[in-house]
């Protein structure tokens, strides 16, 4: 608005000397004035008004859900990273909804899910309450937490969705996200677990570290052949924790709230730990890769000898894209790794909330389950279901997924076993600021 | 000639290498295993790259249509008339390019939200006016300073209306800034990212929108395939449009 003040004070100042030129001058100058504005209000026109949406159905009434999704497009905001996971999403859920429940699927691939939280908190600040541009979104962690805060998550729904009898609702895994309660306000669609990938044609299985004591030593012995995602990348900031866990002797003491005082005593074992490892890490711990995307490459070229996945179902649909060699094979720490679930959440202006529900419910079906688990079909994610809530063939048909997944997986009794909980969010918020305080900047000073 | 092709593309032939591959890694000088896997994915019918396309060829030739409406009579102006403050007329016609897009863009998104345009066609279209039209502006401008405004005077004296004087005077004379002005304005439309990304909302996604989600990913085949699937259709236009430029250059320009 000070550019307009400013051209009409430069013309004023025109007119003044030259009063007789300045009516031709100003009639240019307004005709293209005249034509903005026209063309604003052209567009304004076109886009046409939003289509307003009843309240949400109640899911406890699934037929009227079904009867409000038919002829709804779900608006499926999601990480676009994968052209495997995308196109499993696109061809597995996309006919069902479509032949089924008369829903259209549109996925919208983002590069990070925090462009999609940044979408919905800038609709709900600008007004805009229903008929918003994100039905569904990919997410947990810190960017549920980040929605929740706000309130902009449709809550409840996720308890009394039909397919929630298939989802161990009882367990702390399931019903805690970060450590923040889900309180039904997202609906779990996978499992993940944070694993170690190794190259079994570069480093014998027996040589292999199994622990962050024993990764310490190896990395004393192999400079410049480790480094990590800088957290606040997410495989970055599974790595920190996990070591956190291990050096501050296990997770108990971290499963309540944040507690200032033992975070300070705890975690400053850790950046001794971080400290001392750094200068032998991937070109000397000056710079680190920007996320697992990056790590992989270096990992596939032979740069680095680790790199790590979030996928029980292991890593053999990136190994059939070529991003992984064939050799790769996962493996996890004696000492513990991290597992935790990932969901579906519904925004509280979301347009299409009912067919976003249906989609939400579909996911859990067992068999579709089964086929996610399995990295053939392009994914390879773990379960959102449980298996001893799961009867009869479906049963078995995720059973036989599970005993026949391919070797680049770690057995699930293995994964079972070494299985530690996600804390609280604090912790996590806490542990990326101080990382980028005690080992990125202080790297940069010294 | 030859030189400037080559440097255009040269950088190209490693994408493509990449995008027939299979985990082509260091230290392979060749890569040890072709394929055509990243091809089918990025081609495939229902992958999403013939809608991309689709969006970003429809919105950069809206955005190049109505920047040249806007330029044309803003460059005659600014090209062809001295009057006090045309140099800070000029400089507020740069703005644009001077403060990041980001920046703009935050703002914008919460206004356009209210107005209704955030995600739609025509929201994308006018925020990509923002970066597009100025530098279509500013050639015109430079164009219209070497115009020779008697030509059109003679015209008139000759008894041409001033619908034929556009057409075989003007329009003539200025036809090859015109098609440069306009092939800058589509490819600033092409690459907007942030912008359309903001305002779009991933409901308007064009082929930027896409690489970058995808390259997100760290698959490099599909990754080039995609990229050159963005680049193709500049080159092409540049193609084209080099040919205009230099055929018409030859005509009445050049006063």
């Amino acid at each position: 608005m000070k550019s307009f003040g400013t051209v009409r004070a430069t013309l004023r100042t025109d007119g003044a000397v030259h009063p007789g030129r300045l009516l031709g001058r100003l009639t240019e100058l307004h005709r293209l004035a005249l034509l903005i504005v026209a063309l604003a209000a052209v567009a304004v026109g076109c886009s046409g008004g939003q289509s307003a949406t009843d309240a949400t159905s109640n899911p406890d009434d699934w037929e009227a859900v079904l009867n409000a999704a038919r002829g709804q497009t779900i608006d499926l905001y999601m990480w676009g990273g994968s052209s495997e996971i995308n196109r499993f999403v696109d061809r597995t859920y996309g006919p069902i909804l479509e032949q089924e429940f008369g829903i259209t699927l549109n996925r919208v691939p983002v590069a990070d899910t925090v462009d999609a939280v940044n979408k919905v908190l800038a609709e709900l600040q600008a007004g805009r309450n229903e008929g918003g541009s994100v039905d569904l979104i990919w997410i947990n962690g810190e960017n549920f937490y980040t929605l929740r805060q706000a309130n902009a998550l449709v809550g409840d729904w996720a308890l009394q969705i039909p397919n929630a009898r298939f989802v161990d609702w009882d367990s702390v895994a399931v019903n805690r996200d970060f450590g923040l309660a889900v309180d039904g306000s997202e609906s779990p669609l996978g499992s993940a677990q944070f694993q170690f990938v190794y190259d079994s044609a570069r480093i014998d299985e027996d040589s292999l570290p199994r622990s962050y004591i024993e990764l310490g030593e190896w990395i004393a012995a192999h400079p410049g052949r480790f480094t990590y995602p800088a957290p606040p990348a997410f495989h970055g900031t599974r790595f920190v924790k996990q070591a956190f866990y291990e050096l501050t002797g296990g997770v108990d003491p971290w499963l309540g709230s944040f507690d200032e005082t033992a975070f300070v005593e705890g975690s400053a074992g850790l950046w001794d730990y971080l400290t001392e490892i750094n200068p032998d890490l991937w070109r000397s711990g000056r710079t680190f890769p920007p996320d697992i995307a990056s790590l992989n490459r270096l990992f596939a070229n032979g740069e680095v000898d680790f790199t790590f996945t979030q996928l029980p179902g292991g890593i053999q649909a990136e190994i059939d894209a070529g991003v992984l060699p064939a050799t790769a094979r996962p493996f996890v720490f004696d000492t513990g790794t991290i597992g935790d679930f990932h969901y579906l959440a519904i925004p509280t202006n979301a347009g299409d909330s009912e067919a976003a529900m249906v989609l939400a419910n579909l996911v859990l079906t067992p068999t579709l389950q089964a086929a996610k688990l399995d990295p053939t079909n392009g994914w390879g994610d773990g379960l959102a279901i449980s298996l001893d809530l799961v009867q009869g063939e479906d049963r078995i048909a995720l059973q036989r997924v599970m005993d026949n997944l391919a070797g680049a997986a770690v057995s699930f009794d293995r994964l079972e076993a070494v299985r530690l909980p996600e804390v609280n969010q604090e912790y996590t918020l806490r542990l990326e600021h101080d990382w980028d305080v005690f080992i990125r900047q202080s790297r940069l000073a010294g | 000639m030859a030189l400037i092709v080559a440097t255009i593309l040269l950088p190209l032939v490693p994408l493509v290498i990449q995008s027939f591959t299979r985990g082509y890694v260091f230290p392979q000088l060749v890569p040890a295993e072709w394929s055509t896997r990243a091809w089918s994915i990025v081609l495939a019918t229902d992958g999403g790259t013939w809608k991309a396309l689709g969006w970003s060829v429809a919105v950069a030739a809206t955005v190049t249509a109505l920047a040249l409406l806007v330029a044309v009579p803003a460059g005659r102006v600014l090209g062809l008339r001295t009057f006090r403050g045309r140099r800070v007329l000029e400089f507020l016609v740069l703005t644009p390019l001077l403060v990041p897009a980001v920046a703009v863009g935050i703002g914008l998104d919460i206004t356009f939200i209210r107005l209704g345009l955030s995600g739609t066609f025509w929201g994308v279209v006018l925020v990509h006016l923002i970066p597009a039209a100025p530098y279509a502006v500013l050639i015109l401008a430079g164009v219209f300073a070497n115009y020779n405004e008697d030509l059109e005077v003679q015209a008139r004296t000759l008894g041409a209306g001033p619908l034929n004087v556009l057409r075989h005077v003007t329009m003539p004379a200025i036809m090859p800034g015109l098609i440069v002005a306009g092939f800058f304005a589509f490819i600033v439309s092409w690459s907007q990212y942030v912008l359309t990304l903001q305002i779009g909302g991933g409901k308007v996604l064009t082929l930027p929108v896409l690489l970058v989600s995808t390259a997100s990913g760290g698959d490099v085949a599909i990754t080039g395939a995609l990229t050159i699937v963005y680049a193709l259709p500049v080159l092409a236009l540049l193609v084209v449009t080099s040919h205009h430029v230099v055929r018409a250059g030859l005509g009445v320009t050049g006063t």
